[in-house]
């Protein structure tokens, strides 16, 4: 911008009539300040003599280039340049890009304003160039990578993020996003939206009777506490797969209601119709929502037989045991191969029916159960799934309250399995005798990479011989990394899953 | 609870980051070299984490294990060894944070849970101990309403606001107890809030140390690895370098050995090449000397030979004028022979032209000439008709004057012969008996006696053998036919029973299907007149020749039987041979045949015994019979050629024989009885004679007698009249009376 300015500036001084003072004073102004590489013959002469005496050597100016025998016809641009230039400045009303030479398109793209509106630019411009000074301009701090390393990506996915965020249902108008979906259909693969504002309540209806019988109230108001639905937009984003979606308000300070952080059985049942009806979503997360039994099997109903559904994320919610038999189902309903069901409410009973839909499937590789209580029955009863199969890498039952029965029956798995790399199981209370027990097992394993046993109450002792069993494993598994020609099956194995995990 | 996962997330990615940045510069400062560089990244690329791609670390290590230098890879694996243990005690120790929160977390939860269960006991405990409150409250009520004395009543009345002034102060209590709990939980979260961030704070504090930490191990262990590559480098310099010399070393001391041998080598060729030279120029010069010779001899032989040469030419010259002068000669001729040759060609057109009218002169001709001969032999034909007619004609007139002439013959002679017989018989009193002549029994002319079909013949055979068998053992009729002799019936009947049998595939197929229901005999004789027409047999002659034919080839084979039996044999093969190439006809006609074949071999014994003599057809087998079908067959087609003239020729030749039955007839008496006959006459003549004398004698006799008589009859008559009578007696017995 500031290039196409001084040049017009300097070029207008030399050939125009005297009367344009002001101008061209501003223009050897800007000219002595702006990048100079274009033109080094004269300007370097120009801003010496020019600036002990600003106000008086406009004249001279005029008298040394009318005089200069050194002038030539190079430094005034070329018609392509000067065409180039009006393409810019007009490039709004008259966007002209692809008719262009290549050379050419990169410098008008090069050139073009990162203000101009999406409704131009989304679907002409593919340059990544162009859209990383769009980003940069709109965000202090980008990270290209979460957005699949392109820069028209995370323009539109963040965009879109922020109209989402600040999206307030019942006054914010709907138009606003939906005008912007045509032009970021193509783009925007990613979702993530970690807060829904809950619609503007008059304040006055709230407070006299907040602190007197809120649950009354809040069953009151709870249809009018609807989030935005997400179906339009998720029917119109052609290329989306992933969905990671807080129903949460950030910031609330001292505005702090209950109410704010509703997700409602409405906002339930839409997402689901949403997600059942979007084929291309692989990853879906919704943390942190209060998501209870009923809506996790609203929404877990709509996902069986999904076609490419891959990661399912429901940590930090409410789901209990009925919850967890509903993603037990999901398991061997679909293509699911990393499950998520962190710090929920899920216990021994929800344990068993995952153990016993884990036994025989063949999809999922990673399971998170941290911070759940499925307690000694749900340990075991996934341990004896374990024995049978043959798929899953990485295992996450730290936090549990397990302890020595798991451990025992761990061990023989360990023994016996060949898949499993990582098993946590930290915070729990697997005592001596358990760790002297998962030590043996640990002898006869060579495939297991991680073994978390921090805050267990296992002896140092065996826990540092099993971090040497591990250590050796990793060893063979570097090796055969770096041999392929031995362990190229379980290479190829292997590699899907780390990519994975 | 999330910021620390998220933050650990953003972790490694700020560290690729970081450790990008800082590489980049430190490549360009100190060594812009690209191999180093190359490394170096390498070896930042291996410095990541575990987790990285599979395909990346094993690339690394495919190159590693290529490089196998025992510094440098020493090196390379100890700081690996190194970071890797860095890098999992520094997520261990940030990780630390999370695993203790999580067990404070649940910690918290077992005790909130605890207390949870406490404070539901207590408020239930409570409800009750209300309740029943509450109840004793309500059913005092109702006493109090019973109450009349207005005391009681009132200090019912006090009772119970003081029964429910204690429940609300228990519920009070209750209700303030539980805003204590609540405040208590407030502060607590307070606290909680403030550890939270704490450890937030903490969590990212080891999170930059560790960031800190590990980007500066990273440098250390890059810049040590480098070092150790340098050192390596330097070392490998340096042998390389010593090597180089030592092998310079070698190739200079080389190089001044090669050197004096080559000097040395180079004076001793060049003393060998001295001592050539000389020898080579004497040799030269004497072979230079020789060849001059050779060269003056040369030129005298030059000299001659040009002499000679001059001579050819003039010989040629001559032979060329010669030469020419033909060629004049011959171009006129060749000129004349043209000049013929298109002369000829006129000739040989006219003669085309006139050849084609030719032809087509005796086209016109030829076709004249066809419509005459046509004509001609339309003409002749019916002239042929005429002719036959008229032979017909002539045939039967001559037929009917034979007859004529033969019954006016038959009649004199029959006169003859009666005559002959009254001569004989009245004459000479000899025994007559008629003369036996075959040309009297002939009628009609002899020409004419029919030439009987060979079918007829067979047909007569058969008829007659049947009646033969019918009588056994009847005479032969020698009025049967003139076989020839030593052919018998039965042996011809066994011939054409066997030909009959044998040559089954010459009968049609349709033929053979309508004979199926006809008698024996008369099933053969269409047979054999269907052989026989096959053959071309027609006439009685070929019949018998047939026969023969048959005969021969037995008897030809019994006296060569001991020899021929092999060829016999063999030719057996042969006819088997035929027979089958004959095809299912045949086959047909031998089954029949071998059933023929079963029931008379039965019959030919006793035949052989009764007749041992004539050669007996049984004697030929079946399978000859082919075979001498076959020769007879080409045996038979010469004579067949020449078969029309004779048949002209018969009719002539029946005129001899007519003059000879003329003249057979002519001399039915012979000449002896003519003799005898003249003999006769003329004793007759002398016996009339001497009769006529006595005739005269008698007439005188018997005029004297009459004489006598009438002299007697007078007499008699004188004497009776009755002797009268008597005179009528013959003179002989008046003689004789006498005489008696």
């Amino acid at each position: 911008m500031q290039e196409t300015v001084t040049t017009s500036a300097l070029l207008d001084p030399s050939h125009s009539s005297v009367s344009t003072q002001d101008k061209s004073s501003t223009g050897g102004h800007t000219s002595s300040t702006g990048p100079q590489p274009s033109k080094p013959s004269i300007t370097p002469v120009s801003a010496k003599s020019r600036n002990p005496h600003p106000g008086a050597n406009f004249h001279r100016m005029r008298r040394i280039i009318a005089e200069d025998p050194e002038w030539s016809l190079a430094i005034v641009p070329l018609l392509t340049e000067l065409c180039i230039q009006h393409i810019i400045r007009n490039f709004q009303n008259n966007p002209i890009l692809k008719q262009m030479l290549p050379e050419h398109q990169q410098k008008v793209l090069n050139h073009l304003s990162p203000d101009l509106p999406l409704a131009v630019t989304s679907n002409l411009i593919d340059n990544e160039n162009y859209w990383l000074r769009c980003c940069m301009q709109r965000w202090p701090v980008c990270h290209v990578a979460h957005h699949g390393g392109s820069w028209k990506r995370m323009f539109f996915e963040r965009h879109l993020e922020n109209l989402l965020k600040h999206f307030i249902p019942g006054t914010t108008d709907p138009a606003v996003i939906l005008d912007l979906l045509p032009l970021c259909r193509n783009y925007v693969r990613r979702v993530h939206v970690d807060q829904f504002l809950p619609p503007v309540q008059i304040p006055a209806q709230l407070r006299p009777g907040d602190q007197s019988d809120s649950g009354s109230e809040g069953e009151m108001e709870e249809p009018t506490v609807d989030h935005y639905q997400l179906g339009d937009l998720v029917a119109g984003l052609s290329h989306l797969e992933e969905l990671d979606l807080v129903y949460d308000v950030k910031d609330c300070g001292m505005n702090f209601e209950w109410n704010l952080f509703l997700f409602t059985y409405r906002d339930c049942h839409s997402l689901a119709a949403a997600i059942k009806a979007c084929h291309t979503l692989k990853i879906f997360k919704l943390t942190r929502s209060k998501v209870d039994d009923d809506k996790a099997r609203i929404i877990i109903r709509s996902l069986l037989d999904h076609p490419v559904l891959e990661e399912l994320d429901l940590s930090h919610n409410l789901i209990g045991d009925r919850g967890a038999r509903g993603a037990a189902k999901l398991l061997n309903h679909s293509r699911l191969r990393v499950l998520n069901l962190a710090n929920n409410q899920v216990r021994a009973p929800g344990a068993q029916s995952l153990a016993h839909a884990l036994a025989h499937n063949t999809n999922l590789i990673s399971l998170n159960l941290r911070l759940n209580c499925i307690e000694d029955e749900g340990g075991q009863a996934l341990a004896h799934a374990l024995q049978t199969n043959k798929c899953l890498t990485t295992l996450h039952l730290g936090g549990n309250e397990l302890s020595e029965p798991t451990a025992t029956l761990l061990s023989q798995v360990l023994a016996i399995n060949t898949t499993l790399t990582s098993i946590n199981l930290s915070c729990n209370h697997i005592g001596l005798d358990g760790g002297k027990q998962l030590l043996e097992g640990m002898s006869d394993n060579k495939t297991l990479l991680e073994f978390d046993l921090r805050l267990s109450d296992v002896a140092q002792e065996s826990e540092y011989l099993i971090g040497q069993a591990l250590y050796a494993n990793r060893e063979a598994a570097r090796q055969r990394a770096l041999n392929p020609s031995h362990f190229m099956s379980t290479i190829t194995a292997n590699g899907p899953e780390n990519s994975v995990g | 609870m999330n910021p620390p996962g998220s933050l650990a997330g953003l972790d490694p990615n700020l560290d690729e980051h970081l450790s990008t940045q800082i590489l980049a510069p430190s490549v360009h400062s100190d060594n812009p070299q690209e191999r180093i560089q190359a490394r170096r990244l390498r070896i930042a690329a291996r410095l990541e984490p575990r987790r990285r791609e599979a395909l990346g670390e094993y690339l690394d290590g495919k190159k590693e294990s290529e490089e196998d230098q025992s510094k440098s890879y020493k090196q390379k694996e100890e700081s690996r060894l190194k970071l890797a243990k860095l890098l999992l005690c520094g997520t261990e120790l940030v990780t630390n944070i999370q695993v203790a929160i999580d067990i404070r977390e649940i910690h918290r939860r077992v005790e909130e849970e605890e207390i949870k269960r406490q404070r539901i006991e207590k408020l239930e405990n409570e409800v009750k101990t209300s309740q029943d409150k509450f109840d004793e409250i309500t059913s005092k009520w109702e006493e109090g309403k019973q109450k009349r004395i207005p005391q009681e009543l009132w200090e019912m009345l006090n009772t119970q606001q003081l029964h429910c002034a204690g429940l609300l102060e228990d519920k009070n209590k209750l209700i303030s107890e539980l805003q204590q709990e609540l405040k208590t939980k407030d502060d607590q979260y307070v606290k909680d809030l403030k550890k939270q961030s704490d450890d937030i704070c903490l969590l990212l504090e080891r999170m930059e140390e560790q960031v800190k930490n590990v980007m500066k191990t990273f440098r250390e262990e890059l810049y040590n690895i480098e070092k150790a590559f340098e050192v390596e480098r330097q070392e490998l310099l340096a042998s390389n370098k010593k090597k180089w010399e030592r092998a310079l070393q070698a190739h200079n001391a080389k190089e001044l050995e090669y050197l004096t041998n080559r000097m040395k080598k180079v004076e001793d060729y060049e003393k060998q090449l001295n001592r050539q030279r000389i020898w080579d120029c004497e040799e030269y010069n004497t072979i230079k000397i020789k060849l001059e010779q050779d060269v003056q001899i040369l030129e005298q032989q030059l000299q001659q030979r040009k002499a000679i040469y001059q001579l050819n030419q003039e010989k040629l010259e001559y032979n060329l004028q010669v030469l020419k002068k033909r060629d004049e000669e011959s171009t006129v001729i060749k000129s004349q022979q043209k000049r013929k040759i298109n002369r000829l060609h006129d000739i040989l057109n006219n003669l085309r032209s006139k050849y084609a009218k030719q032809i087509k002169q005796f086209q016109e001709e030829n076709q004249s000439l066809t419509l005459d001969y046509k004509r001609l032999v339309l003409q002749f034909k019916e002239l042929q008709k005429a002719m036959r007619h008229f032979a017909l004609i002539d045939d039967e007139k001559f037929r009917e004057i034979w007859l004529m002439n033969e019954e006016e013959a038959k009649d004199l002679i029959a006169r003859a012969f009666d005559v002959d017989r009254i001569i004989h018989t009245h004459h000479l009193g000899l025994p007559w008996t008629a003369p036996d002549f075959w040309f009297l029994k002939n009628v009609g002319p002899i020409s004419q006696q029919p030439q009987k079909s060979a079918t007829q013949i067979v047909e007569e055979m058969l008829m007659h053998t049947e009646e033969e068998e019918a009588e056994e053992a009847a005479s032969e009729p020698e009025s049967y036919l003139d076989l020839p002799k030593q052919v018998s019936e039965k042996t011809t009947k066994k011939i054409l029973m066997l030909l009959c049998d044998e040559s089954g595939f010459l009968i049609e197929s349709k033929l053979l299907s309508l004979l199926l229901p006809l008698e024996q005999n008369e099933c053969y004789l269409l047979r054999l007149d269907a052989i026989f027409s096959a053959l071309g047999i027609e006439s009685e002659d070929d019949l018998y020749k047939l026969v023969n034919f048959f005969l021969k080839y037995r008897a030809h084979r019994l006296s060569s039987s001991l020899q021929i039996k092999s060829c016999s044999q063999a030719s057996m093969e042969k006819a088997s041979m035929e027979e089958t190439s004959m095809g299912s006809e045949l086959e047909l006609a031998e089954q029949t045949e071998m059933e023929g074949a079963k029931e008379e071999s039965l019959v030919e014994g006793e035949k052989e015994e009764e007749e041992e003599t004539p050669p007996s057809p049984w004697d030929i087998h079946p399978n000859d019979v082919l075979k001498i079908l076959e020769a007879f067959v080409m045996g038979l087609k010469k004579p067949r050629d020449s078969r029309a003239p004779p048949r002209v020729q018969k009719n002539m030749r029946n005129n001899s024989k007519d003059s000879e039955y003329w003249q057979a007839l002519t001399t039915v008496i012979p000449s002896s009885k003519q003799n005898l006959w003249d003999a006769l006459y003329t004793a007759l003549e002398k016996y009339h004679i001497v009769l006529t004398q006595r005739a005269k004698l008698l007439l005188e006799n018997s005029s004297l007698e009459q004489r006598n008589t009438e002299l007697q009859a007078l007499l008699q008559q004188y004497l009776n009249s009755k002797i009268n009578s008597e005179l009528q007696v013959p003179p002989t017995q008046v003689l004789r009376v006498p005489t008696k």
